[in-house]
């Protein structure tokens, strides 16, 4: 039973870092982005490549944050921020073109057939007493504490971070204050997309490496951040977790409804919770 | 210094404004008075950058500003409280206060966050609860303060007595009067609420239906009978 809970927190980790990125952009962007899963899966592909190129697994973390970080603000400044003045449709529509042009480009180049990701850190599971981790499970779990760390770091104690808030609060606010919504808008962007390549590389090595690998986990993750409220970064983190460990369980004791699990989730929360566990838009008396 | 120059402007195809002109000359607040929907509201949106002008300028000390975006005016010490608060509701009142020096050093912010507690003791009490459990006039309170925070020449204040009970409109008014008076700060005042407004304020226009009809002293305006008839309900002033 714990085992089923730390390999099920392992899982949700990734859900969450997924949830997350997508939280962020919608929040403060205001774009419901569903090229979240696939560009992980094309930042994958792109530590894939160096990886092929000899270097050590563990050195495409640094990689595809990197990386990440430069799609992400290239996709804002070259997309995403010339369609904001004509419609709120066409920046969603914009990313479902990103999957695909994303699913397209590592089709062309490394074919539909699944690759083997190697494991980030190769090595037998660890053994705590009776629990039994795989070093890969670990490594999730302390990468999204680390990133969950710095992650409301920047939130909380930096002026950026605090200025990104202030725009999901009331943007027009932070508008007239003069606080430069656009260079946020990319920093942002640039953060979901970084955090994206790193769930793509966690997932990679547990699955195969195939253009539709992180389609599931966008799935998952969208459930998360509904789970979560759609607007709470730490909604989107818990919601990851709680997700992770419920699957697990369910999947070790009613197989049956294990892949159909969070989709009828997802019914079960907008039916009965529909601002989610930490969904409250207004704080108070508003 | 705030000079505005045969200023028009609207939303899309809309004009609102026609050819406005407003001269602060050495007046320490000024206000504009005018019905809903007289155009007051777009005319401070303008000179803050947010909206655009279509023709005419805005001039800071001399400087035409009205190409500029909004954060190089806030750079420029003009700040722009708007209307109906618009403070952050999950931010805490810190974090509000913080961001209207977005621009500045944490360390100018901190000594300018000292000062402006002083001037608002209850925003003291209230430092790290959110925005949004504060009552309202104490939201008009943190909208101003972190005006405050840029440490601005020239404040825009747009209905700050809106939904405020007469107390607390009255409590809002002295502490623009002691901005304008100790701090040096200039105020551009739109206001429904005429009385009030032109009895802190050394110059008075009156805007109907995007122009400015009327201009002069605050005490001229309080005599003038039409004036008096439209904006200050017609009784002894």
């Amino acid at each position: 039973m714990f085992n089923l809970i730390l390999r099920g927190l392992a899982t949700g980790s990734i859900y969450s870092l997924t949830a997350v990125g997508i939280v962020l952009i919608l929040s403060t962007t205001n774009v419901m982005n569903f090229a979240q899963g696939d560009t992980g899966m094309f930042l994958t592909y792109i530590a894939f490549f160096f990886i092929l190129r000899g270097i050590v697994p563990s050195l495409t973390l640094p990689i595809v944050i990197v990386a990440g970080a430069v799609l992400g603000y290239v996709v804002y400044k070259g997309l995403i921020s010339k369609a904001k003045k004509s419609s709120h449709l066409g920046m969603m529509i914009i990313t479902l073109g990103l999957t695909m042009i994303f699913e397209g480009i590592v089709a062309t180049f490394f074919g539909n057939i699944p690759l083997l990701f190697p494991p980030l850190i190769p090595g037998d599971p660890v053994h705590f007493g009776s629990v039994i981790l795989d070093r890969q499970d670990i490594l999730c779990l302390v990468t999204a504490l680390v990133v969950f760390g710095i992650l409301s770091f920047i939130l909380y104690r930096t002026k950026i971070g605090i200025a990104a808030r202030s725009i999901a609060d009331d943007e027009y606010a932070s508008r007239v204050l003069g606080i430069p919504i656009d260079r946020i808008h990319s920093f942002i962007w640039a953060i979901s997309f970084g955090l994206a390549g790193l769930a793509g590389i966690m997932t990679a090595p547990r699955l195969s490496l195939q253009p539709l690998f992180m389609v599931v986990v966008q799935l998952k993750a969208f459930t998360a951040a509904v789970l979560g409220g759609m607007n709470s970064v730490t909604g989107a983190i818990w919601g990851g977790l709680i997700l992770g460990v419920m699957e697990n369980l369910v999947a070790y004791y009613v197989p049956a409804i294990k892949e159909s699990f969070s989709l009828l989730l997802i019914v079960a929360i907008l039916l009965f919770l529909p601002n989610g566990l930490f969904g409250s838009r207004e704080a108070g008396r508003s | 210094m705030l000079k505005i120059i045969d200023l028009t402007t609207g939303y899309g195809p809309v004009e609102v404004l026609h050819e406005v002109n407003l001269d602060f000359k050495d007046s320490r607040i000024v206000t504009v008075l005018g019905a809903n929907g007289a155009g007051k509201s777009t005319l401070i949106k303008t000179i803050s950058g947010i909206l655009r002008p279509w023709k005419g300028s805005v001039l800071f000390d001399g400087k035409d500003i009205s190409r500029m975006s909004t954060s190089q005016i806030a750079k420029m010490g003009i700040v722009h409280v708007p209307e109906g608060r618009h403070i952050f509701p999950n931010l805490t009142v810190k974090e509000n206060l913080l961001l209207g020096g977005y621009f500045r050093s944490d360390k100018e912010n901190k000594e300018t966050l000292d000062q402006v507690l002083r001037l608002f003791p209850i925003l003291k009490e209230r430092i790290n609860q959110k925005g949004g459990n504060l009552s309202g006039g104490e939201q008009q309170m943190l909208a101003i303060a972190r005006g405050l925070m840029a440490k601005p020449r020239l404040l825009l204040l747009d209905e700050p007595s809106l939904g405020l009970a007469p107390i607390l409109v009255s409590e809002i008014f002295q502490t623009v009067k002691g901005l304008a008076q100790q701090e040096g700060v200039q105020v551009l005042l739109v206001e429904q609420n005429a009385r009030k407004a032109l009895d802190i304020s050394d110059t008075g226009y009156v805007m109907v239906l995007g122009r400015i009809v009327l201009s002069g002293t605050s005490d001229e305006l309080k005599e003038n009978p039409e004036v008096r008839k439209l904006y200050l309900g017609g009784q002894n002033v």
